[in-house]
């Protein structure tokens, strides 16, 4: 039996939907074992006093896409059927940088902002209601934005593709860009810790394999 | 990572990462693997229950319906299929089916000018994963004869109420249903449906000039 | 303070190596990743359609998220869902459920909430026009090597290391 499961027609649209509260609730298990639901801890990550967000997020990418190359490779996967977002060069390059201006003035992604949420944090909610509105706005001034929205279609183009190079090759290359990040990250925690005389923030010096455990089971 | 436990475990997982990347360039495309997997004995058993096929009339009842997901692909030529397809039919080549993919609640039947390479082409589909695939049964020829030129040739009240069945259908698709019952006493004759007369049609019809000159086609293959 | 009852996050790579495998398995049961500001979008055009069916019909973004089962079955909405149940009970279980407005030392609830919002309302600008946000387009796009959401990657970072100096009141 190869996989996608959904796209192969093994259930229907209402296994999909348990499906994707299942998942749902596992990943809200992980953001917040992370600490990802702490707006300070986020923004710190801009500040350079705490990488965790660059920690968690990058070894997300690399576990998924050395999971996707190796079950793909051992067919399992039929990674032909995955959907992948369709590029469109321009839009996605502005929407980052104005998406990053918010990003480090609410510490917080519309994600984490979920999770801040719901565990207490008010400026999560206002985040959250931020969120809409802002979609709403966009929204409403959609016709005058579509022009620019649409612009510089590539369709579904990945890395391998526009520098011709073998998928493996970039996976490998990523995995080592990856760990020397993590590196660098700890390297730049360990001076910002030394240097500053405020305690840093609470993160992973003491152990606390549990919660994620947790989310694996879940 | 202070802690010694917590810099292993982060060791470890490096460790893995780097293994599998390293590993990753040797080890060729990760798509290179779209092997389609014959379950022969699954297969067998839809073509047992006749869970393969669709017959012209099943078919043009989907249409009709607007079966929600339905796709109707004509595996034959390009030209054949610009002469004259199926209503909503969509032309697609045999080459192109492996590379072609659906979505997991799309309904696909297949249909060619005969039965054979639909039939090929589900097996095919179905090896590929996709469960929802079926093929016209007579392939075009079963849709002209049944759908867009049926006949009815027996009076038993079933092969009569049958014939009204497909005669709706047919003027659906305005097809020419016709009762060869001649001799028949005038009371008991089906009354013929007017063409056209099942008033305005959702479907594009094909011009009566195409349908016949495909029938001319279909009986010199005969 | 109540933190010292709370137990300390986990280790990050390991809860990234546990985010990247839920990651993986939506890959692999659903053919899709995971996303979040998808389902602030569904729920706005439910919003827009249940106000005025007529506009939200006639906008091209919202009339998108009104085919199917609806904005309201949205695959997305009910995953956020998921997300929001998952990180209460993860909160509860580690204790770490607190009322507050989370804030640098030097700027006020008040101020910290405004900018909150603010901060929301630019996302949402960003995110429609990137098509995703840090889980539909880095997550998900990044695993899957794709070049638009590597340049949101790319974009998101570098705007947010540019203007931090500039917002360094809020947060230190």
């Amino acid at each position: 039996m190869t996989a996608p499961y959904f796209e192969l027609g093994y259930f229907g649209t209402r296994g999909a939907l348990v499906a994707a509260l299942v998942i749902g609730i596992a990943f809200g298990w992980c953001l917040e074992s992370a600490g990802m639901g702490s707006a300070r801890k986020l923004a710190a990550q801009f500040y350079l006093t705490d990488l965790t967000v660059f920690k968690v997020m990058f070894s997300a990418i690399v576990t998924t896409m050395l999971g996707l190359f190796w079950l793909g490779r051992l067919g399992v996967l039929d990674l032909s059927r995955v959907y992948v977002p369709e590029t469109f060069l321009l839009p996605q390059l502005v929407g980052g940088l104005v998406f990053g201006i918010g990003f480090a003035l609410g510490g917080l992604c519309p994600g984490t902002s979920c999770v801040a949420a719901v565990t207490g944090r008010l400026d999560g909610v206002a985040l959250v209601l931020g969120m809409w509105s802002g979609v709403l706005a966009t929204g409403l001034a959609f016709p005058s934005l579509r022009a620019f929205y649409e612009r510089t279609p590539r369709g579904t183009l990945t890395l391998p593709q526009v520098f011709h190079v073998p998928y493996g090759v970039v996976v490998l290359l990523l995995v080592i860009v990856a760990l020397a990040g993590f590196r660098g990250a700890e390297w730049i925690e360990a001076r910002a810790t030394s240097r500053s005389d405020e305690p840093p923030l609470p993160n992973a010096s003491r152990e606390a394999t549990r919660p994620v455990a947790g989310g694996i089971g879940v | 990572m202070t802690d010694g436990r917590g810099r292993r475990l982060t060791r470890w997982l490096a460790g893995a990462a780097l293994a599998l990347g390293v590993l990753a360039p040797l080890a060729g495309s990760p798509y290179s693997s779209r092997h389609a997997v014959i379950d022969v004995a699954s297969l067998a058993r839809s073509v047992a229950r006749e869970e393969d096929h669709v017959t012209a009339l099943e078919l043009a009842q989907w249409i009709k319906d607007r079966r929600p997901g339905l796709r109707v692909l004509d595996l034959r030529s390009p030209e054949e299929y610009t002469a004259y397809h199926v209503p909503r039919a969509e032309h697609l080549s045999l080459d192109s089916l492996a590379t072609t993919t659906f979505r997991a609640d799309e309904t696909i039947v297949l249909y060619s000018e005969g039965g054979p390479h639909a039939a090929q082409a589900w097996v095919f589909l179905r090896a590929l994963g996709y469960q929802r695939v079926f093929f016209l049964r007579g392939g075009l020829y079963e849709w002209l004869e049944q759908v867009m030129n049926p006949t009815l040739g027996d009076t038993t009240p079933a092969a009569r109420a049958a014939f009204a069945h497909a005669a709706e259908l047919s003027r659906y698709f305005g097809g020419v249903p016709r009762s060869d019952l001649r001799a028949m006493p005038a009371d008991d004759a089906i009354p013929l449906p007017r063409a056209g007369s099942s008033g305005g049609s959702a479907v594009p019809l094909p011009s009566k000039r195409t349908v016949s000159r495909v029938l001319q086609i279909r009986r010199r293959g005969c | 303070m109540r933190r010292s009852a709370a137990r300390p996050y986990a280790n990050p790579y390991l809860a990234g190596v546990a985010l990247g495998l839920v990651l993986l398995t939506a890959f692999v049961v659903m053919g899709r990743g995971l996303g979040a500001s998808g389902a602030f979008a569904s729920s706005t055009a439910g919003v827009v359609s249940a106000v005025a069916p007529e506009r939200a019909q006639a906008n091209a973004y919202f009339a998108r998220y009104l085919g199917g089962d609806g904005p309201w079955l949205d695959w997305l909405l009910i995953e956020i869902i998921g997300v929001a149940i998952g990180g209460f009970f993860s909160a509860l279980v580690a204790g770490r459920l607190r009322v507050a407005v989370e804030r640098g030392p030097r700027i006020s609830s008040r101020a910290r909430l405004t900018t909150a919002f603010g901060a929301g309302a630019v996302m949402g600008l960003g995110a429609v026009l990137a098509r995703g946000c840090t889980s539909g387009q880095a997550l998900t796009g990044g695993a899957l090597l794709s070049v638009g959401s590597w340049l949101f990657i790319a974009g998101a970072f570098a705007a947010a290391y540019a203007v931090a100096p500039l917002a360094r009141r809020a947060w230190t």
